[in-house]
Order: C-alpha cells, then structure tokens, then sequence
C-alpha cells in the first residue's frame, strides 16, 4: 500500500462565491418556467396525490392508441385492417373527454396556483415581465396538453408505419406527420386559450375547472338552440367551443366531419377567434390584475 | 408615483450609496411602492429613477436579473423543497442549470438551512420561510438584494439571526442590500444608510451615523427605590442649579449645555450629592426613533441635511 498522490490532495470548501458566467435572459427564464410548470402540472417533483389525475387522464388518452396499434400488429392484416378501425381524424373522437378533463385540470394548476402561493410574485421580479410570464405559462399549457393532443396519434402514425400497415411512401408520410402535428397544435391552441381565460378570471382551482368543463359542455347546446330551436343560420355553430377546434381537425385531415355544412375558412376562422379571444382576456385581466408582494 | 385614487409616492428625490440600506416607513408609506418601482414593476407617473446605472422602466428584464428580491408576503407552494424553490428561481434569472443547482444548495447553507433543504416549504416554520427567501434572493448572485420586511414574524433570537446574516451578504459578498422594515431598531442596527418615508414623502435620507446616533448631551437613568424617594427630583433639581439643561422623562434625565466631559462629571456628582441610585450613564444617542418623532430643539437635526417630519412608525 502506498501513499502516493496524498501530498496533492486538497479539501474543497467551496461554499457560496459570486458567479460571473453567462446568463440565460428572458429566453432562458421563459424556459424554465415552462418547463417548471409542465413538471408541476404532471405531478413530478410533487407528493402522489398531485400524480394521480394527470396520469389517469393521459393513460386514458393513449390507451386507443395501444389498443389500434396492438390490433395492428397482433392481427393479419386480411383480417382486419388497422386504418379502417379509426382514420387519425377519428382518433380523436376516443380521446375528447380525456383531452377536454386534462385541459380543464392544466390551466389552473398552471395560472391560479401562481396567483395563490405567491409565486406569480416571484416570477415578476425576475427577467419576466407580466407578458413573458405569460407567454412562458401559455406555452406550458400547450405542451402538457400536447401529450394527449399529439402524443397518442403520433403513437398510432408510428405504430402503423412499424407494423407496415401506415402510409404508403415518404410523401404520405410526411403529409400525415404534418397533419398529426398541426392537428394537435391547433386543438391545443384552442384548448389552452380557451382554459387559460377561465382559469385568468378565478382565483380558485376547481371553479375554474368547473368554468372550462361548463363553458365547453355549454357552448354545443346553445348553438343547437339557436340553430334548430331560433332557427338561425347553421354557422351559428361557430359558438360552439366543444366542436369546433375537433371540426377543425377533421378538416385538416381532409374529412367533412360532422358539421359540413360549414365552409372550411368558418371553421377556421371560429377556431383562430376563439384562440385569439381567450388569450385577450387573460392579457387583459393580467394587466389589471394587482399583485400583493 | 400616482394610482387612480391616490399618490403612493410624492416628490421624492433620492440617490442611496452603496451599502446597507434601511428603507423605513410606517405601513402605507410607500415603502412597497418604492420597491416595485425600483424593480420596473410599476412605472413613475413622473421624474426619473436609474437603478444599479439601468433604467427600470426601460430595462425592467435586464435589471431585474441583477436583483434578489424577498418580498413580505410569506405564502410560498407549500409542496415544493426549499432546494427546488431556490434553484428554480435561480434558473429563471438566468444562471446555467448546473450552476443553479450548485448555487441553491451553496445559499441554503449560507442562510443555515443546509440541512433543511430537502423539506417542503410547506413544513417550514416562519423564521425558516424568511431565510428561503433571502437564500433565492442571493442565490443568482445578484449586484442588490431587497428585501421587503425580512424580519417579520420572527422572534428576538431568529430576528437577530436574520440581521446578522443579511450583514454577512454585504461584508463577505459585496452584495448591497436595501432592507424595509418598520421596526426602527433593526434598521439601527445593522443598516449604513437610511431612506425615511412617511405618507409616501420623503422625511429623511442620508448615513446612519449622521441621523442616528451620539448627539451631543449625557443621559443618566436612575433608580427609583422606595428607601430614597424622590432621588430622581432631587438629581434634577441640581443639575438645573448647576445651569444644565436637563429634560426629565421617567427615571431618565438627559442634560446638556456643557461640554460632555463636564457634564459627566456634574452628573456625577449630582447623584452623589442627592443620594441616588445610578443604573446607566452615558453619552446621549439620537435615534430613528427621535427623527420620527421630530427631533429635539436643542439638538437640530442638521448633520444630515434631513428634513423630518409625519408621523412614526412602530418600534419593538
């Protein structure tokens, strides 16, 4: 046994120094708060019982997935074939209570929380300002609905295209990955815009949710109301905030879905004045909004 | 500074070194206005304000990132550890993760929570919250820290425990400190400036050892004891024979119109002569307290320049 090296150790006590490296910025700062708050809205870093919702609510969403996938590569193809079961575009109609449950659990636990325990405090005396916060707490909302908007039908596009039952040739493939993808990005994008104003109007978790699931399970009755009881004109169903961003799908994917007597620029433009109303109520209320520190 | 019914912050015009500041104030003074406009949270309905060279209305995002700030408040998410909470705070203002990481558990020590890092906030007693929060405060490494109240809800022991590490940040980092508080002994303490509100006015501004501290005069408290009644009258009955000018409050007499070296020894013999009881003798102090107050009318309050006026805040 030697002692050899024992002159050149040395005890490190580092302890608190100043720093005088690179900072990140605002850009920096937006990330890590959207990344702080996805992690907050799926439970990590949180006792189990913050767990216990997301996770059920994303299973659900991916369990039609596992099941066409699994019927895809367990039966011969003459037996059944995969893409006859559910188009992508039908995809969805599996999933829409867990997409719609898991936006109404996602914004409050994004917006309100901060306003309760103090954090939006916090956040507004670093880099952020009141616009960047809320940029930052937008896109959190997006990517964590992005798990049951684009997650389970990328799961399905990839499982089919394993199994050779997917599109045929890259082009096809493409196409579908773009509409898979700008699918759940203009379902999220309604959704977060939609859950955010509810969730920007309250300062208590569960009325907001209350308000997100009333405001969606609502709005179709009041445009079937008007259109078959009031006898107004059918693009009076652009008020209804339940089917609209799911019509838009369909038309992404090139489907007439289930209102076609709707031009495809009505449904459009419904789904992007929608997005764009909800994200103005929660500036505005922001705005107004008095911060205790 | 003007909200819509009413102006938080009127003519002020101040420029605070570097060091330990004290921002003093009674609540609704306008000390929390001050603050959110120092961090370009709200903007100046008129005048200028330059923090640390920057404009805060301007360069809010920039400035803010060189600023550790403790607000009053004492609600945090309860279900996150006081390491997350610090290194989360930290990334947003901007350090690298790994460093922020490092950084958090480094500043959680300095504040004596090392050992309590792991635990949810939520489980924090209030003297440990008042140290989270000053550990995220110096966790970035900030050129300035504010801290809005740091003491508050803190006995005597932890308040002094505060005091001396808020001291520490200053002398051991070079990091300044402008600290709020109502409690005008604390400020004493440990602060080298003093910023003084009143009504959202400014009354005082200035070093500490010229507001506060000797000012000329002796103070002498006596004991009043039942064996020799009316010792303290007889104290000050002398000491005005002697042509001193004494103001008798209490068991506490404070002479002046000597020199101090003569004033002690008249004191002295003043309470020889009157066979009284001495329990402390010294030089006259000025406190915070007294500008408050209004100061005294043989001792102007001209050291500083300071004008003083409004009402006084709490002192504990």
């Amino acid at each position: 046994m030697t002692a050899a090296g024992r002159g050149d150790a040395t005890i490190a006590a580092r302890g608190f120094q100043r720093y005088e490296g690179p900072r990140s910025g605002v850009a920096g700062a937006i990330r890590s708060v959207t990344w702080q708050s996805v992690r907050s809205t799926l439970g990590l870093g949180r006792p189990a019982r913050h767990k216990v919702f997301p996770i059920a609510a994303v299973a659900i969403a991916y369990v039609p997935a596992i099941v066409f996938v699994g019927l895809a590569v367990l039966l011969p193809e003459d037996i059944i074939d995969p893409n006859d079961v559910a188009s992508y575009s039908d995809y969805y109609g599996f999933i829409t209570l867990a997409i719609v449950l898991f936006a109404a659990l996602v914004a409050p636990e994004v917006l309100v929380s901060d306003r309760r325990n103090g954090m939006l405090a916090m956040y507004l005396s670093t880099p952020l300002s009141r616009r960047t916060y809320l940029a930052a707490k937008a896109l959190a909302v997006a990517i964590a609905l992005g798990l049951v908007t684009l997650g389970p039908p990328l799961l399905v596009l990839i499982g089919y295209t394993v199994d050779g039952s997917g599109p045929d040739g890259l082009g096809s493939w493409l196409l579908n990955l773009g509409r898979v993808v700008v699918a759940a990005v203009a379902v999220s994008a309604a959704l977060t815009s939609v859950s955010m104003a509810a969730s920007s109007l309250t300062d208590r978790r569960a009325f907001a949710s209350i308000g997100i699931v009333l405001v969606l399970f609502t709005s179709p009755a009041l445009a079937e109301a008007l259109i078959n009881g009031g006898g107004l004109s059918p693009y009076w169903r652009v008020i209804d905030l339940f089917a609209m961003p799911f019509e838009l799908v369909a038309r992404i994917y090139g489907d007439p879905g289930g209102y076609p007597e709707l031009e495809w620029w009505a449904v459009l433009l419904a789904n992007v004045v929608w997005t764009a109303l909800g994200l103005a109520v929660v500036a505005w209320r922001y705005s107004r909004l008095v911060i205790a520190r | 500074m003007e909200f819509s019914s009413t102006r938080a912050l009127d003519s002020l015009d101040l420029s605070v070194p570097p060091g330990v500041t004290g921002l003093v104030g009674a609540n609704g003074a306008g000390k929390t206005t001050l603050i959110s406009l120092l961090l370009g949270l709200l903007r100046p309905t008129a005048g200028e304000l330059s923090v640390l060279g920057l404009d805060p209305g301007r360069q809010g995002p920039e400035l803010r990132a060189r600023i550790g700030y403790g607000p009053e408040r004492n609600v945090f998410p309860d279900d996150l550890r006081a390491y997350d909470f610090v290194r989360h705070l930290a990334e947003v203002k901007g350090l690298p993760r790994d460093e922020a990481r490092s950084r958090a558990s480094d500043s959680l020590y300095l504040v004596g929570l090392g050992e309590e890092r792991f635990r949810a906030l939520g489980t924090m007693s209030t003297g440990q919250r008042q140290r989270v929060k000053l550990a995220q405060a110096i966790a970035a490494d900030p050129r300035l820290i504010v801290l809005d109240e740091p003491t508050d809800g803190l006995d005597p022991v932890q308040r002094d425990e505060m005091l001396n590490i808020i001291v520490q940040v200053h002398r051991d980092f070079g990091i300044d400190v402008m600290l709020s508080s109502h409690v005008l002994e604390e400020v004493e303490r440990v602060c080298d400036h003093v910023v003084a509100l009143d009504e959202g006015r400014l009354v005082a501004q200035g070093a500490m050892d010229e507001l506060a501290g000797a000012s000329g005069g002796v103070e002498l408290e006596l004991v009043e004891t039942a064996d020799r009644p009316g010792a303290v009258d007889r104290v000050a009955a002398r000491l005005r024979d002697a042509g001193l000018n004494v103001q008798h409050n209490g068991v506490v007499l404070t002479i002046g119109g000597r020199d101090d070296d003569e004033l002690f020894d008249l004191a002295c013999v003043a309470v020889a002569g009157a066979g009284a009881r001495l329990r402390r003798l010294g030089q006259r102090r000025r406190s915070l307290d007294d500008l408050f107050a209004g100061g005294e009318p043989d001792a102007p309050l001209d050291a500083a320049g300071a004008v003083m006026s409004g009402t006084r805040p709490e002192h504990r």
